[in-house]
């Protein structure tokens, strides 16, 4: 058991030494690709993510086009062999990546302002290159880098964590702690959640669980997840804020 | 590639104004269902779900094969939805549809994730027998809220499903059909129901059971599946419009209260079912006077 609760309740540590309410390190690079539009890359702890933009641009030729008012984003996502414990090979037709890409594209849909324009297409490219537990909430935190470097208007930072609970859902243990930020050992043994805000406080705009848990668990672990996206935003305008100061720093000189 | 032709703004501005008076369309109140009903073939597992206009079908399977070497002593279980074009010209054979998709997801991880059919008791011999139980979704109308009907006609449809008896003496399996043997039912651990949540207006409009229209209207939408024990088995809001973190918390008090509606519908049909099959025993059964 890589979670060993006794041990948990017995000093409030856990695995990998973080209390219950620490983020992983987080570390962004903003433009990091010339040849994109727009790029990022970006950690959670061992999850690892580089981003680029293709767009705004012309719409590639599809049914439904001359159709739209308003800029239509897609996402693609590859995760590398290697970026796993064991190697597996993930087609491109696999059901669990193309649900993370509408979720992804449905959020961005909503922040980005896409009717400045029309007719055209936004490609998010991800690719994922070390896995360790929130996957999701870092390819969107990627994004949100990537699509502020591609200067593509957007009303807010899309931020996003992942939070748990200590309890496993069979116990209906009333001491349970919300954990944030899980890595990839805890996610596979504890029921968890990916949030994401934008525009403002507690606005969410993505909630995505997989795992059984006790309803009464939810609150604690959305307003754990709550803080938790605060700080991740924060973060993420300190890397906004480096970048553009290092920019025009070099202009200058 | 046929797309489902967006409704005319008219039709969204006098909906949309509706509903900021708290009215819809149909006249339904904003957390009612359109009338359910469930039926059940004349063979074991098959579920016939509508709500309104929206019609699924859901058939289970089950078959004996080798299992998994990773996972030698689970069954199989697998869930397969078809959106043919008979339920909307939107939808096209062989091409994957980002509904179907969705819709597979959702029942994947509300029923399979959930570990609501247990496994386990499906495994015959460890690492050699065991059965695969196939679940295929069939939606024969779509007119809003797929995932609600097929999350509930397959789970009645598990309910209602008896596999094949098996015995095992030493290294020989026998496995007795329907006349030899009384087939038996399923290991469920619990059942977990699907609510569909969609919002307007920034999301301050809730309301359940949306139709095709109100679908292609809503700014977001939230799918939230419990069981009766109030466990939550699953929560997808993919993007949309934003909604406050205390009005997802509510939703799943709604939910709930929704979940054990159907909970209750499905144990009084399945209820029913068993009654209108019982003949009497084997001694009714097999008495003179009966039909031949």
């Amino acid at each position: 058991m890589p979670l060993d609760t006794s041990t948990y309740s017995l000093a409030h540590l856990r695995v990998d030494g973080r209390r219950w309410n620490e983020l992983r390190r987080v570390h962004g690079q903003i433009s990091t690709q010339a040849a994109a539009d727009g790029s990022s890359y970006f950690e959670m702890g061992n999850t690892k993510i580089i981003c680029t933009i293709a767009g705004p641009q012309e719409q590639r030729r599809g049914g439904n086009s001359g159709q739209s008012h308003d800029a239509k984003v897609e996402v693609e996502i590859g995760i590398a062999g290697f970026s796993g414990v064991d190697r597996k090979r993930r087609g491109r037709n696999d059901k669990r990546i193309q649900e993370m890409q509408h979720a992804i594209a449905s959020a961005f849909t909503h922040t980005l302002f896409t009717h400045l324009y029309p007719h055209s297409t936004i490609t998010i490219h991800l690719h994922v290159l070390s896995q360790d537990g929130a996957l999701l909430a870092a390819c969107i935190n990627a994004a949100t880098l990537a699509l502020i470097d591609a200067g593509i208007p957007m009303s807010d930072y899309t931020a996003a964590c992942t939070t748990g609970s200590t309890a496993s859902y069979a116990s209906n243990d009333e001491a349970a702690d919300p954990l944030l930020d899980l890595n990839s050992m805890e996610e596979q043994e504890l029921p968890f959640l990916t949030l994401g805000t934008s525009g403002g406080d507690d606005q969410v705009s993505l909630l995505i669980m997989e795992t059984r848990v006790q309803a009464t668990r939810l609150e604690a672990m959305v307003s754990v997840g709550l803080d938790g996206c605060r700080q991740i935003r924060s973060l993420l305008d300190g890397i906004v804020r480096a970048h553009g100061k290092k920019v025009l720093e070099a202009r200058v000189t | 590639m046929p797309r489902e032709a967006d409704p005319s703004t008219n039709e969204q501005a006098f909906l949309l104004s509706a509903l900021r008076e708290n009215i819809r369309l149909d006249g339904r109140a904003l957390d009612a269902y359109r009338p359910i009903s469930l039926s059940f073939g004349e063979d074991y597992g098959t579920a016939d779900v509508r709500i309104g206009k929206t019609r699924v079908r859901a058939t289970i399977s089950a078959d004996v094969v080798t299992p998994f070497v990773d996972r030698k002593f689970d069954g199989v279980f697998t869930i397969s939805t078809e959106l043919s074009p008979m339920a909307s010209p939107a939808f096209e054979v062989g091409r994957q549809d980002q509904t179907e998709i969705l819709l597979s997801r959702i029942l994947e991880k509300t029923v399979r994730r959930s570990g609501a059919l247990d496994t386990e008791s499906l495994c015959i011999v460890a690492g050699q027998k065991c059965f695969h139980i196939r679940a295929d979704i069939h939606v024969m109308d779509h007119d809003g809220n797929l995932v609600d009907a097929s999350c509930l006609a397959l789970i009645a449809a598990l309910l209602h499903f008896r596999r094949p008896d098996v015995e095992i003496k030493g290294e020989e399996v026998t496995v007795f059909s329907v006349r030899e043997r009384e087939p038996v039912k399923l290991a469920m651990q619990h059942q977990p129901f699907c609510v569909t949540t969609s919002c307007y207006e920034e999301g301050t409009i809730l309301l359940h059971d949306a139709t095709l229209l109100e679908e292609q209207c809503r700014e977001g939408d939230v799918l939230i599946s419990m069981n009766k024990f109030g466990e939550i088995c699953q929560i997808a809001k993919y993007g949309g419009a934003p909604m406050d973190g205390l009005s997802i918390l509510t939703c799943t008090n709604t939910v709930l209260e929704r979940v054990k509606i159907f909970d209750q519908l499905v144990k009084d049909r399945i209820a029913e079912d068993e009654k209108r099959r019982d003949v009497g025993g084997l001694i009714a059964e097999l008495s003179a006077e009966n039909d031949r």
